[in-house]
């Protein structure tokens, strides 16, 4: 399971930089076309909903999907065939 | 699974403004209702006027979007009607708390099986930036240019001296309690009143300080206290900072309830 940011709705709010315990939004730099500064995603294999949902059943934090306001955000499931990045961090 | 497939995805993105919390409120609501597992036919969203009121348009059920500060009586209107149906009240607080007041007192008296969520963002922010029942003492906006020289309206110690049987408050901060209270007052019967707290940084965030929206937000954060906590306060008399949003579960009873399916 995978963050996406979903680029027309983003208003650039930032908020979702506050939620995130592991400070994976970071604020946008470069404009995209509609001039809004899209958060980046800093090592996102790191969400803990992405990583372990599927292994407990149910949504683990969920916070930047809830607090986003513009509904950006949402957690995907990987195509088949997708390569997934794994985390290593302690 | 989630809030997305109540939403109608061809609205998106809204007309909030960037940073504006209603979305966030909608979000916390609408995970709560797939949560409850309403059926969408069954399902009613009612509104009056407002920023907070043009929340329906965006949710695929049926909705009623009507005359300001006139939600509850039509909301009023659906339950009596069909008391089959779930509906849920999207209000602000110039909606609610200012020329509605009346009909909010009433429903709560009256107990109806109704859920209503309240996005206080202290200001009328729709029309410009006027000042509201809710914008807190020495707040500025549009009409109190010097500062409000008025206390605030506590809608919550409204709600409970009126007899709603669900009432708690939350900010746009604490979302998964927000999410839960709201659940929680979707399954309890009688009127549940929800106040949500939301930053505003078009109109009340750009006037008071709060320049950017995570300033606001982070002022939830930091300025919210529990309520047993604030209970405690007052036990010992120790003194409450000014300016502290009591949050949590006010009151949770079982008054006779009107518009039960019989």
């Amino acid at each position: 399971m995978k963050i996406e940011i979903d680029e027309s709705r983003c208003k650039g709010c930032n908020l979702c930089t506050v939620g995130c315990p592991y400070k994976i939004f970071q604020a946008g730099k470069k404009p995209n076309r509609k001039g809004v500064l899209v958060p980046l995603l800093d090592r996102p294999e790191r969400c803990t909903n992405c990583r372990l949902r599927h292994l407990y059943g149910r949504v683990l934090c969920g916070v930047c999907q809830m607090t986003c306001p513009d509904q950006a955000i949402r957690f995907r499931d990987e195509k088949p065939g997708e390569t997934v990045k794994v985390a290593i961090e302690y | 699974m989630s809030y997305d497939e109540w939403l109608r995805q061809d609205r998106l993105p809204h007309i909030y403004c960037a940073g504006c919390g209603n979305g966030t409120i909608i979000n916390c609501t609408l995970e709560a209702i797939d949560g409850m597992g309403w059926k969408k036919d069954e399902t009613i969203f009612v509104s009056g006027i407002g920023c907070s009121s043009r929340a329906p348009g965006y949710i695929v059920t049926d909705s009623l979007h009507t005359t300001h500060g006139r939600a509850l009586p039509f909301a009023t209107g659906v339950k009596m009607a069909r008391p089959g149906f779930h509906v849920v009240v999207f209000t602000g607080d110039g909606d609610l708390a200012a020329i509605g007041g009346n009909h909010f007192i009433h429903a709560c008296r009256r107990n109806i099986d109704i859920t209503v969520v309240c996005m206080n963002n202290q200001i009328y922010g729709m029309t410009g930036g006027q000042g509201s029942p809710t914008t807190p003492m020495g707040a500025l906006s549009t009409t109190t240019p010097f500062g409000s020289a008025e206390p605030a309206f506590d809608l919550c110690e409204l709600a409970i001296a009126a007899g709603a049987n669900y009432v708690a408050r939350w900010t746009s901060y604490h979302v998964k309690e927000l999410t839960k209270a709201v659940k929680v007052g979707m399954e309890t019967p009688g009127l549940s009143f929800i106040e949500a707290m939301v930053q505003c940084p078009t109109n009340y965030g750009r006037r008071n300080k709060f320049r950017q929206v995570l300033d606001q937000v982070e002022y939830f954060r930091s300025h919210s206290m529990m309520r047993l906590k604030y209970l405690q306060h007052e036990e010992r008399g120790e003194p409450v900072p000014d300016a502290t949003i009591v949050v949590g579960e006010f009151v949770n009873r079982k008054r006779p309830v009107m518009g039960l399916p019989k």
